[in-house]
């Protein structure tokens, strides 16, 4: 059995598994959302630095919202209603899943990424987030829209069972969820304001020095003083979470700054307002300084630093992502407010 | 055979990278890139000079973290987002 699900690859598992879930509930109406339409309208965009959050011993460093924001924040927006579970035993999350997808629904599931055999062995990190949705079953082997895959793919039931219960931080659970209700229309312009002020609260009206905006120069503020109060080892340590939590193969923070910037084009267009045009330019010059700082950052780590990747020219590259991003945000505060 | 552009790739990010190490003369487009079974022994603190560099000399930029990993994952995956995403005819 497979059900008819149109499946679209996208940049980030959460936003494509959001807007495909949504997009076939409004198959017939011909509305669709993009990738990063979701990731704008769920208040995606973010920056926290935590220093007392400690990941493999090292301090954490996010570039967006909390995992499962994204979902939350769309489908309330948007005035959809969702079906959550979460399982204690293997067979009875399986079981439902079975029963949903007799049902002709698709089924988000959260998974660990790791315990996915489709995945290249070379791609696999433990992430117990990742999300992917179930459409169908044939034989013993679920159909399955990872949105992170170019095409639909195909996973033997014991191998999802395992990653819907991998152990470790964020256990799944065997988490699954479904959307039971939607409006007749989706009504976007309330969903893009709502979305673009919170965002923008939490930017640049965060009460909390190391959040928002200004977390980006509480950052380069610490990573100046850095190889005055640890040794080198440690420092690279340091560098090296940092630029793996910033830039995972390359992508992440300045690539969630880019998405962030496409979702202000589309508002642009959606709400008729031009001034989210030059907006999302400067998101793009943000994303594109936070992978400057991240070279400079890996360089240093390597052993390949020049005089222009010094802890200092690193923290005065930090603090422009800090004013590009204070900028953009209360610009975006001025147009939606 | 090894196509030119990929061989450009391979010389830039042999430079940028500083590899020092003896380049296996009958290298795969195919072999990972990234990773322990990496023949140029490449981590992910070296993607990010990889990404940083297609961008600045093909004009083509890495947007997503997970499509990222698909994109570098080999010498051939690259070209071909290099070929089907760069904004100028390709010189080689």
């Amino acid at each position: 059995m497979k059900l008819d699900f149109v499946h679209k690859q996208s940049a980030h598992c959460e936003c494509g598994v959001t807007s495909n879930l949504i997009n076939h509930q409004f198959k017939d109406s011909g509305q669709t959302i993009s990738e990063a339409l979701t990731f704008g309208m769920g208040e995606g965009l973010f920056f926290g630095y935590l220093p007392f959050i400690r990941v493999n011993k090292l301090p954490l460093t996010t570039f967006r919202c909390p995992v499962g924001k994204i979902f939350k924040q769309v489908t309330s927006g948007l005035g959809i209603s969702v079906k959550w579970e979460k399982f204690r035993s293997v067979d009875k999350a399986m079981a439902a899943l079975d029963r949903e997808l007799e049902k002709g629904h698709p089924v988000g599931c959260r998974t660990g990424g790791y315990w996915l055999p489709y995945f290249p062995p070379s791609l696999r990190f433990h992430f117990n987030m990742h999300n992917l949705v179930v459409v169908g079953k044939e034989g013993d082997n679920y159909l399955i829209s990872d949105p992170v895959f170019p095409t639909m793919v195909e996973c033997p039931a014991k191998d999802l069972a395992i990653a819907r219960f991998a152990k470790g931080a964020l256990a799944p659970k065997g988490s699954m969820y479904r959307i039971t209700k939607v409006p007749e229309t989706l009504d976007l312009e309330p969903a893009i304001r709502r979305g673009i002020k919170r965002a923008a609260n939490a930017m640049v009206k965060n009460p909390v020095p190391f959040l928002g905006a200004r977390g980006i120069g509480f950052l380069a503020n610490r990573l100046e003083r850095w190889p005055r109060k640890f040794d080198s080892g440690h420092t690279q340590l340091l560098l090296g979470q940092h630029i793996r939590m910033q830039e995972e193969i390359g992508t992440g923070g300045g690539g969630f700054r880019f998405m962030y910037s496409a979702f202000l084009q589309e508002a642009a267009t959606i709400l008729g307002d031009k001034r989210l045009m030059s907006v999302s330019t400067l998101l793009t010059e943000s994303g594109d300084t936070w992978r400057r700082f991240a070279v400079k950052a890996a360089r240093n780590c390597k052993g390949r630093a020049t005089d222009d990747d010094s802890f200092e020219a690193m923290a005065e590259t930090l603090r422009t992502c800090s004013k590009i991003e204070t900028d953009a945000f209360r610009e975006l505060l001025d147009i939606v407010s | 055979m090894i196509e030119d552009l990929e061989k450009e790739l391979l010389d830039a990010i042999v430079k940028i990278c500083d590899i020092r190490e003896m380049i296996p003369e009958e290298i795969s487009v195919d072999s990972d890139l990234i990773g322990l079974d990496s023949p140029l022994g490449l981590d992910s603190l070296d993607a990010v000079e990889i990404v940083v560099m297609i961008q600045d000399v093909y004009g083509v930029r890495v947007q997503g973290q997970d499509q990222g990993r698909e994109i570098i994952r080999s010498l051939k995956t690259l070209a071909d987002f290099i070929r089907t995403h760069s904004p100028a005819p390709l010189q080689t």
